[in-house]
């Protein structure tokens, strides 16, 4: 009974969205609205003003820079509330769980994490610092860099894995990213007129370069950290 | 040629959701997720989104499978019902 | 309508995707595997999306030497990039409450936990 009312639902759920979605413009069609009204507006004139010839970076960057702020914050409350909530408040009576019959990691892969390591650093910086000529940019860089760190936190001891990261400096890194987007934003401020705008004359293109490449390492950086304090919080006591 | 692997791939996709949904054994559901991440990968580059498709490949394959393994290890892993 | 579908293909394979994340949401009692679900419903949005910017021909948007019109839109692109940023957010917020939710009760199942109200 239950079984066919689930499935009466789903179908109901399922033909409205098919009659709709069969009458949307045909797919793939360059006279779509989609791509006559702002595409081409971005695509033309993209590598001139915003400074990237990644036309995705440019768009994310500079023309929706807004966007990318509130994404930097809301990974950034993400983390903040994966802490509060596992961290925080608890009694300390979790269930010694299985650290008497921990299963030692197996040599393969010991052996490969450690030859891989310093390329998918290189590879990571590459990543970040590339964005705006080829694809990748903050975000993509950052992520490979955090899953770098959780990957060497498997199969490090537990104060080799606790040195992985910086202490001293860590609420900060953890901050970078939103902390480098309002920097930016405040020197947009000052130089052009208006927050997070970025000089648009041919004279200044060097200085929309370095804006470009201040926030993407801030993003990188931000991001690397966030995702390792997740890793890290969730697997505690290993 | 294009448009056969355009349909094997959805198939697939499909295939790997159903799979997902059905396993009753939580750690070869993330792993088959895992997979679906990178067949959705595979599909966003066949469309010409390589950006989009590097952060799937990085989050979807890299960071959400590591938390739902994360997860399992610290709960139960077979599903009840 | 069924021309008209065979020719929107993407369209239609995520809409089976999303009630295929429908169905697991609404029938598991697990936990986890509701989050799966979850995020096999955002992953078939973001199909969707950007299956709308395809241009019949056209070259990924990166301007470099020698490439040229027509252009795939850069700006659905753009826009499911917050997309799965925001998607991993919540799947590590949700994660994280599962585990609290075992050390406090002992069980994920959902009708377990409505019994222990």
């Amino acid at each position: 009974m239950r079984r066919a009312l689930v499935i009466l639902l789903l179908v109901a759920v399922s033909l409205p969205l098919l009659l709709a979605v069969s009458q949307l413009p045909p797919h793939g069609d360059p006279d779509n609205p989609p791509h006559v009204h702002i595409a081409p507006r971005y695509l033309e004139s993209g590598p001139e003003e915003a400074g990237a010839e990644n036309v995705v970076t440019a768009v994310i960057l500079n023309y929706r820079g807004f966007d990318t702020q509130g994404e930097v914050t809301v990974i950034f409350t993400a983390m903040a509330a994966v802490v509060a909530v596992l961290v925080m408040g608890s009694t300390g009576t979790a269930p010694a769980e299985r650290s008497a019959a921990a299963v030692p990691v197996s040599v393969i892969v010991r052996f490969i994490v450690r030859v891989l390591a310093p390329f998918i650093a290189v590879f990571s910086v590459y990543v970040v610092l590339n964005g705006h000529v080829t694809p990748g940019g903050g975000f993509q860089g950052g992520t490979i860099a955090g899953a770098l760190v959780i990957a060497l936190t498997l199969i490090l001891s537990e104060q080799d894995a606790r040195a992985l990261l910086p202490r001293r400096p860590e609420r900060l890194l953890q901050a970078a990213a939103p902390i480098t987007f309002f920097v930016v934003g405040i020197a947009g401020l000052v130089i052009a007129g208006d927050y997070l705008a970025y000089p648009r004359t041919e004279a200044l293109r060097w200085l929309t370069t370095i804006m470009l490449t201040v926030v993407e390492l801030g993003i990188g950086v931000g991001g690397a950290m966030v995702i390792a304090t997740i890793f890290r919080t969730m697997g505690a006591d290993r | 040629m294009s448009r056969v692997f355009d349909i094997v791939l959805l198939l697939l996709l499909i295939g790997c959701a159903l799979a997902v949904v059905r396993l009753k054994d939580l750690l070869a559901a993330a792993i088959v997720f895992s997979s679906y991440s990178l067949l959705m990968c595979l599909l966003w580059l066949h469309r010409g989104a390589p950006d989009v498709a590097m952060t799937e490949a990085a989050v979807g394959a890299g960071v959400t499978t590591v938390l739902f393994l994360v997860t399992i290890a610290r709960t139960t892993r077979k599903e009840r019902s | 309508m069924i021309a008209a579908l065979w020719q929107n293909l993407d369209y239609a394979a995520s809409v089976a995707l999303f009630c295929i994340g429908l169905y697991a949401i609404i029938t598991k009692e697990n936990l986890i595997k509701k989050f799966m679900g979850l995020n096999i419903m955002e992953t078939a949005v973001f199909a969707f999306i950007v299956a709308l910017g395809v241009v019949d021909g056209g070259e990924a948007p990166i301007m470099g030497p020698g490439v040229e019109a027509p252009f795939i839109n850069p700006l659905p692109q753009a826009l499911i990039l917050t997309g799965i940023v925001v998607a991993v957010s919540t799947t590590a917020l949700a994660l994280s409450l599962v585990i609290r939710i075992w050390r406090q009760c002992g069980t994920i199942e959902a009708d377990e936990l409505r019994e222990a109200e």
